[in-house]
């Protein structure tokens, strides 16, 4: 039923675009209450699985299944909250948009898939609702479909993430077959079976967990399927907002539902710490070298699941999870005050912003508390969250400590360089006339800084092991003083435009590769699409001059009676009915004389 | 009741061909749509006495007719060709309301429309081999005449093709069902895989590879496919609605009915060659359709593409697959029904299917935003996004064959995944972007095309969205369908009891 909801504001597009708004926060609001309602219910009375058959037959049995257990639940508040602000400042970023409507629709069906992927008990759920995700991602970058870049983005976030759901769909297909049921907790079991008695091939074991990592990776948009986060940086902004903290957590979670499958293959627990890795440093490092202020941002989310992907590899579900979260809501907030000041500026390219910070209060607040949520420097979020994980990564594996610790680092530099850059400086003509946002998007952003600031707080409530006081004191000295250095780096380095692309070659090389993302687009230009699109080309061409000419050839002593036909096509219809029947008599008269003989 | 679905159309033909050839189009028209109606509520009605329990023919009618040679009027109907008989019946409605401003010789154009019908129906509920061939001819001809006469620029060579190569089809299964009788030494044509119990390996095997041959020719599968991207380009949108909703579901039919059906024995031996074909003509059907310009030759690959899921489902015979097969056979119908009168409705705004011309037809004043809207739908449950027909087709498809031959499903999942691929340019390319602007190499005349397009009348789209409707609700409620199709897809498969 919670599902539902969302789901039916699809009906009153046609009514106007302002109803259909309210009509969906409302909803969204009433799945808020719900959501909270039943969180308390199921904190008192322990979780509930509540199952319908859907589809029963040759043998096969599919069920809708929702796990109402405390840590979906938790999520789906988080969804159905951030889904609540971000269509709250919605209100106002698209306040003069003529076809909201289509927006609100389009946020209610993303809005309900999202909630039907943190509540799955079962992966085939998981995957319907995972693929409804990749079919609004697509709409929704698509939302202004008549500029150019945002159609190739919409293109690419489909087929980046369709990549992953293809690879998703062939693990689940064997899964299905092999194990009997989707179910998680039927699939858990057969892995434990399976591990024990080792009855399907590791070859077909490590190609299924390496076919459901795909799924989550290009969801959370992991190397090498982060393109299209930054891509869809192109759609609405609210709509970004979402994507960057709840639909990456989406991801993720599927990710943790399938983390005991992926006991089956150390490989996919190596391809995950590498993914994670990569993305973790690579993100970061691409993010502190973009102009455009989204895709600064967008990198950095690409970098953080990154880390949510190395402590899923690591076995450490909850400091993954509080991660999530903890990033989640910042980084929302950082793209409501980013939000904020395209809205007044129209502007993306963070060197022609400046002195933003006086002018608009309420904007620059939220932005520094988001930054103080994202690094670990002041104790919030994600603070704890690396110190968690730093203690984890200590004992199992030290040499990833340095990659979080890094990440911490470049993350702070970014943050206090555009903050120099957007808020500090001198302003530049863009930013003279820039007054605060409306109160739509000021209300959703100043209550979601709140938010952030009370998440410690909300760990400590939610989670009592493990609590955030075993923080070891050396994992938080080196948490600090990698942000410090971080944000140290940030404030001092030089942000004229000389220095911003270095005359000095090696620099500028460096510079460019991280600008452009390690030509990441490019390298698929010219290798995967071009590939496709080579075959493609081969196919048709077969197809036309050898297939189609050597059966044009066979055909041709038939053609030369063919010919005579065409000319009868126009001709009496009597003669075709008398051809037809001349057949047929032709035919049974010779059967009745072939028996008789 | 059965004979009701072969005489209502048939009497509806002829009836239409007795009129005065002065009576206005409009008044023919409605005469056909009447026939049609009643086909439809004949073939919902049978949903009544039709027991989904029983795996076997039931509703049995028959009289002997020329019993001398074994040719009997028999008709049946089962869990297989029950949906197939009303995709029939509800397409053919479609793409006779569809038909509008027929202005050439529409007593012929309608009466040929509800013969086609009359002998697909007949093709799916005929419980006798010879009785299967004739409705299977009798449909060539009309259809023949459909493109040849109302057909594009290059009707008569696409016609003629299409003729040459369906003929050919044709004597290949007769030729097969001939065969069989003679060495079986069969005097009834009976359905029944009886008939070869007694054969020899290699005499099953001939035959075998003649009837798979004559069906995929019709199916169409790669390389046999040649004929379907001519045809469908030059016929026009009704005509493609039968054809790809339809008329391919007699070369699946006939694949899973008598193929599979009566060779029990030899299938076996010849699955893996054939899972690798169903890959092979995935694949190619995918890769093809990414290069194609025109809108219609792109569905006719995919066409192509998605019909080869069926034989990878035959070949597996798993009762899983088999099911899948069924609702693929559907869930391709009205899918590809729903493109062809999609892409209909653009041709007949635009006055050109040609993607590198069109742009930005889904602008809200002056280009066609519900028909794209309907296009995204359409597309997206092509290429097998849950909630959609073709969603659970697939993964019945995949989840019953993956045991089987892992592989060749693997390769066909890719080829699902280059679905998406080319579908997806399609929208992005006609529907997305800005109207006016159109490239440089341009053959459209000023090299603009019109950017106030007439606005799209709701009866136009009013089939196509009675198609989109049924398309998502197939793919939420699948249950209806599967327990029509099960228990006979479960006996089928039990004839081959070991694979899988």
């Amino acid at each position: 039923m919670l599902l539902a909801l969302p789901w039916a504001t699809g009906l009153v597009k046609r009514n106007g675009p302002r109803p259909a708004a309210y009509f969906n926060l409302l909803l969204t609001m009433a799945g808020v209450i719900h959501g909270s309602v039943l969180l308390s219910w199921v904190e008192q009375n322990g979780a509930v699985l509540l199952e319908w058959p859907w589809f029963n037959a040759a043998g096969l049995e599919l069920n809708i299944g929702f796990d109402l257990t405390l840590t979906n639940l938790a999520a789906l508040e988080f969804v159905t909250i951030m889904s609540l602000l971000g269509q709250f400042f919605a209100l106002g970023y698209l306040d003069k948009e003529w076809s909201l409507a289509r927006f609100y629709a389009l946020l209610g069906f993303f809005e309900g898939a999202m909630a039907g992927v943190v509540l799955s008990s079962n992966l085939f759920l998981s995957y319907f609702v995972l693929e409804m995700l990749t079919l609004s991602t697509y709409l929704l970058v698509g939302f202004w479909y008549a500029q150019p870049l945002v159609v190739t983005a919409a293109r690419d976030a489909f087929l980046t993430k369709r990549v992953g759901d293809v690879l998703l769909l062939m693990s689940l297909v064997a899964l299905s077959a092999w194990a009997g049921s989707l179910d998680f907790e039927d699939l858990y079991t057969w892995v434990g079976q399976v591990r024990v008695d080792g009855s399907i091939s590791p070859l077909l074991e490590t190609l299924i967990a390496l076919g459901l990592i795909a799924g989550p990776m290009g969801k959370c948009a992991q190397f090498p399927m982060h393109l299209w986060l930054d891509e869809a940086m192109e759609g609405p902004n609210p709509a970004s907002i979402l994507r960057n903290s709840a639909v990456v957590t989406c991801g993720a979670l599927v990710l943790l539902k399938v983390m005991p499958l992926l006991q089956l293959s150390p490989v996919a627990i190596d391809v995950l710490l590498i993914i994670g890795t990569i993305s973790a440093l690579g993100g970061a490092l691409v993010a502190i070298s973009q102009v455009d202020i989204k895709r600064a941002f967008s990198y950095g989310t690409t970098s953080y699941l990154g880390l949510v992907f190395i402590a899923i590899a690591m076995q450490q579900p909850v400091v993954a999870v509080l991660l999530l979260f903890a990033h989640g809501l910042a980084k929302a907030l950082i793209f409501m005050s980013v939000g904020s000041v395209i809205a007044t500026t129209n502007c993306q390219d963070i060197t022609e912003l400046g002195g933003l910070g006086p002018r608009m209060p309420a904007t620059t607040t939220s932005y520094l508390v988001a930054s103080a949520g994202l690094t670990g420097l002041l104790p919030l979020g994600c603070f704890w969250c690396f110190g968690l994980l730093i203690d984890g990564l200590n004992s199992s594996a030290p040499w990833l400590v340095p990659v979080v610790l890094i990440t911490n680092g470049l993350t702070a530099f970014n943050l206090v360089r555009v903050f120099r850059q957007v808020f500090l400086d001198t302003p530049h003509p863009k930013t003279r006339r820039t007054p605060e946002v409306n109160w739509f998007m000021a209300l959703p952003m100043v209550s979601l800084a709140v938010l952030v600031l009370l998440v410690p707080l909300v760990f400590r409530s939610i989670y009592s092991t493990p609590s955030l006081d075993t923080v070891s004191s050396s994992s938080v000295s080196l948490v600090v003083l990698s942000g410090a250095l971080g944000a140290l780096a940030g404030s001092l380095v030089p942000l004229d435009k000389f220095w911003s692309r270095s005359v000095l070659k090696p620099l500028r090389t460096v510079q460019d590769l991280l600008a452009y993302d390690f030509y990441t687009e490019r390298f698929y230009r010219s290798t995967i699409v071009a590939f496709v699109g080579f075959i493609a080309r081969m196919t048709d061409a077969f197809d036309r001059q050898v297939v189609n000419r050597l059966v044009n050839r066979i055909g041709s002593a038939s053609l030369v009676s063919a010919e005579g036909l065409k000319l009868a096509v126009s001709g009496q219809t009597q003669s075709y009915v008398l051809t037809v029947l001349l057949a047929i008599v032709l035919l049974l008269s010779g059967l009745i004389w072939w028996r008789v003989a | 009741m059965l004979s009701a679905l072969l005489l209502i159309p048939f009497i509806g033909g002829l009836a239409l061909l007795l009129l005065p050839s002065s009576l206005p189009p409009t008044r023919m028209r409605a005469i056909a749509l009447v026939f049609l109606t009643l086909q439809l509520l004949v073939a919902v009605a049978l949903l009544i006495p039709f027991d989904p329990s029983n795996g076997g023919p039931q509703l049995q009618e028959s009289f002997s007719w020329i019993s001398s040679i074994g040719l009997d009027y028999r008709l049946a109907v089962d869990g297989l060709s029950l949906p197939l008989v009303l995709i029939n019946a509800a397409l053919t409605l479609v793409s006779a309301v569809c038909t509008r401003q027929i202005s050439q010789r529409p007593r012929l154009y309608f009466s040929m429309l509800l013969l086609i019908s009359g002998a697909v129906n007949g093709a799916f509920l005929a419980d006798n081999l010879l009785l299967f061939v004739i409705f299977y001819e009798l449909e060539l001809i009309p259809l023949w005449l459909l493109i040849a006469v109302w057909g594009g620029a290059n009707r008569a060579y696409a016609s003629t093709k299409f003729l040459i190569f369906t003929a050919i089809s044709g004597f290949l299964i007769l030729a097969a069902f001939l065969g069989l009788a003679f060495v079986s030494g069969s005097v009834n044509f009976d359905i029944t895989p009886a008939l070869t119990d007694q054969l020899p390996v290699v005499t099953q095997l001939v035959l075998l590879i003649t009837l798979l041959i004559g069906f995929g020719i019709k199916i169409p599968l790669a390389p046999f496919h040649v004929w379907l991207p001519d045809a469908h380009t030059q016929a026009s949108t009704p005509v493609s609605v039968m054809l790809a909703g339809v008329l391919l579901k007699l070369g699946t039919y006939g694949l899973i009915r008598f193929c599979l059906g009566l060779f029990p024995d030899v299938w076996p031996l010849i699955a893996p060659s054939l899972a690798i074909w169903a890959a092979i003509s995935v694949l190619y059907g995918s890769l093809a359709a990414i290069a194609q310009r025109d809108m219609k030759r792109m569905v006719a690959f995919s066409s192509v593409g998605h019909m080869g899921y069926v034989l990878l489902a035959a070949a597996a015979a798993t009762p899983t697959a088999l099911l899948g097969s069924v609702f693929q056979m559907v869930s391709h119908g009205v899918i590809s029904a729903l493109l062809f009168l999609l892409v209909g409705i653009v041709y007949r705004k635009t006055g050109t299917r040609d993607l590198e011309v069109l742009r930005g037809l889904l602008n809200p004043e002056r280009g066609l935003p519900f028909t794209g809207t309907l296009m995204i739908l359409g597309v997206m449950a092509s290429a097998g996004l849950p909630g959609m027909a073709g969603f659970i087709s697939e993964f019945l498809v995949f989840r019953g064959s993956i045991q089987a031959f892992p592989l060749a499903t693997l390769l066909c999942i890719v080829g699902s995944g280059l679905t998406a691929v080319y579908f997806l340019l399609l929208v992005n390319r006609a529907f997305f972007g800005r109207l006016a602007v159109t490239p440089k190499s341009d053959p459209v005349e000023d090299g603009r095309l019109d950017v106030q397009l007439l606005p799209v009348a709701p009866r136009e789209t009013v089939p196509a969205l009675a198609l989109a409707l049924s398309v998502v609700g197939i793919g939420i409620l699948p249950s209806g369908l599967a327990r029509i199709s099960d228990s006979a897809t479960q006996l089928l498969s039990q004839l081959h009891g070991g694979l899988g």
